[in-house]
């Protein structure tokens, strides 16, 4: 299987995954983004203009299925993980802490990006609470941990 | 540290400056402002409006350059047919101004032919002749008309002269002003008389008046009759000057009322002048 398939296939897992969670648990869904998890991944393993292209994708398709303004989450994703690929380099990511460390770090960078696009696009900007935000962090940390987990044993 | 990279090294970030730049774009298209308008849209305008404030600007003075241009053309035609149609009234003016002043004229000349007890009959002065030998005028009245030679011409203001040559339509005058023309004539306030004589370009002198006639500047001298060509009476000049003469005689020089230089009608009384003498001693 090409990576670009390989790519879409696991776009495709995310996406369902992530609409499952919406529809059968609402409250995980709101701690979890499993677009995001999968942008981190290959933010700490893949190549730059790789990590790009699914930040983009990613974000498009969750803007699409969310509905919600088409761009916002490709913007915040894209950058994300652009910015995570970049510190990846700098540090082992290998172990399982750093990388809870790089997702959470990437749950709170999200949420600043949106903010700043909110501001930039003139429309009425709310900062999300500290706690929720802290519990997203950690929400995605985990699920990351669980993912790459899960993938190093099937690779 | 290599600071500057070569663009391979910088290809990820170019594509990362890209995709954010067309994701904002995306963005701007769907998110609307306060005015209701996308901020694509307002983004669009602030940056275009400038440009076509200036392209406005710059087509507006193009444009007003061209209308200018354009009202200038319509400007030099319509001055062009309002200087022929000035030139037409102007025309015209003449025209009925040369109508007025040929009907003054004529008016005069009936009022002469009213006036006067012999018949008459209008004529126009058609070329005048001015060599130095004679004074001559060509009337448009001939034989046909009743004209005969030696029948007098006048004009409002006095006598003109005789007809010495005719054609059928046509009749030349000797003006009074003629050296070869002779008029017999009356002093009007003394009764003196004499003979007045044409001196061309110099007007008349008045011949054979007694040296012991009382003959002063500004006598009016008028026919006498005696020549049986002129009525009694027409006005032939004014007394000009008065020198001694060197025989029995006065030099009197007369001035004519008529302007010869600008004779246009006359007329010609169809029954010669009766001496007044013949007149005196008719029973």
């Amino acid at each position: 299987m090409t990576p670009v398939w390989r790519g879409i296939l696991t776009l495709i897992l995310a996406a369902g995954g992530q609409v499952l969670l919406s529809r059968y648990f609402p409250t995980a869904a709101r701690l979890v983004d499993l677009y995001t998890v999968l942008v981190l991944y290959y933010a700490v393993s893949r190549r730059r203009v790789a990590v790009m292209f699914m930040g983009t994708t990613a974000g498009l398709v969750e803007d699409l299925l969310a509905h919600t303004v088409l761009g916002m989450n490709a913007f915040k994703k894209t950058l994300v993980g652009y910015v995570m690929g970049a510190l990846g380099s700098f540090f082992m990511l290998s172990q399982p802490l750093p990388r809870f460390g790089v997702l959470f770090l990437a749950t709170i960078l999200e949420a600043l990006i949106e903010a700043g696009l909110l501001l930039v696009l003139g429309q009425h900007m709310v900062l999300p609470a500290a706690g929720d935000l802290i519990r997203q962090g950690m929400g995605n940390g985990v699920a990351g941990i669980m993912m790459y987990w899960i993938v190093s044993k099937l690779e | 540290m290599a600071i500057n990279k070569s663009f391979p090294e910088r290809r990820p970030f170019l594509l990362l400056v890209l995709i954010l730049s067309s994701l904002l774009v995306l963005m701007s298209h769907q998110v609307r402002t306060r005015r209701g308008s996308t901020l694509l849209e307002d983004s669009l305008l602030n940056v275009s409006a400038p440009l076509v404030k200036g392209a406005s600007g710059g087509v507006g003075l193009l444009s007003g350059v061209w209308q200018g241009y354009l009202d200038l053309r319509a400007s030099r035609r319509e001055n062009l047919a309002l200087k022929a149609h000035l030139g037409e009234l102007e025309e015209r003016g003449r025209e009925g101004e040369e109508f007025r002043r040929e009907n003054l004229r004529l008016r005069d000349l009936l009022d002469l032919k009213q006036s006067s007890e012999v018949p008459s009959l209008a004529a126009e002065v058609i070329a005048l002749g001015t060599s130095s030998q004679a004074r001559t005028a060509l009337i448009n009245r001939g034989s046909k008309d009743g004209v005969k030679r030696d029948m007098p011409v006048v004009s409002r203001k006095g006598v003109v002269g005789r007809v010495i040559a005719l054609g059928t339509g046509m009749a030349k005058v000797q003006l009074l002003i003629d050296p070869n023309s002779g008029v017999a004539g009356i002093f009007q306030r003394t009764r003196g008389q004499g003979m007045v004589v044409g001196m061309g370009d110099h007007g008349c002198r008045m011949e054979y008046v007694s040296e012991l006639e009382d003959v002063e500047v500004g006598d009016v001298v008028v026919t006498s009759g005696l020549d049986q060509i002129y009525p009694k009476g027409v006005t032939i000049g004014v007394v000009s000057s008065v020198t001694e003469g060197d025989q029995l005689t006065k030099n009197i020089y007369l001035s004519p009322e008529v302007d010869f230089r600008h004779l246009e009608e006359v007329l010609v009384l169809l029954k010669p002048g009766v001496p007044a003498a013949t007149e005196e001693l008719s029973p």
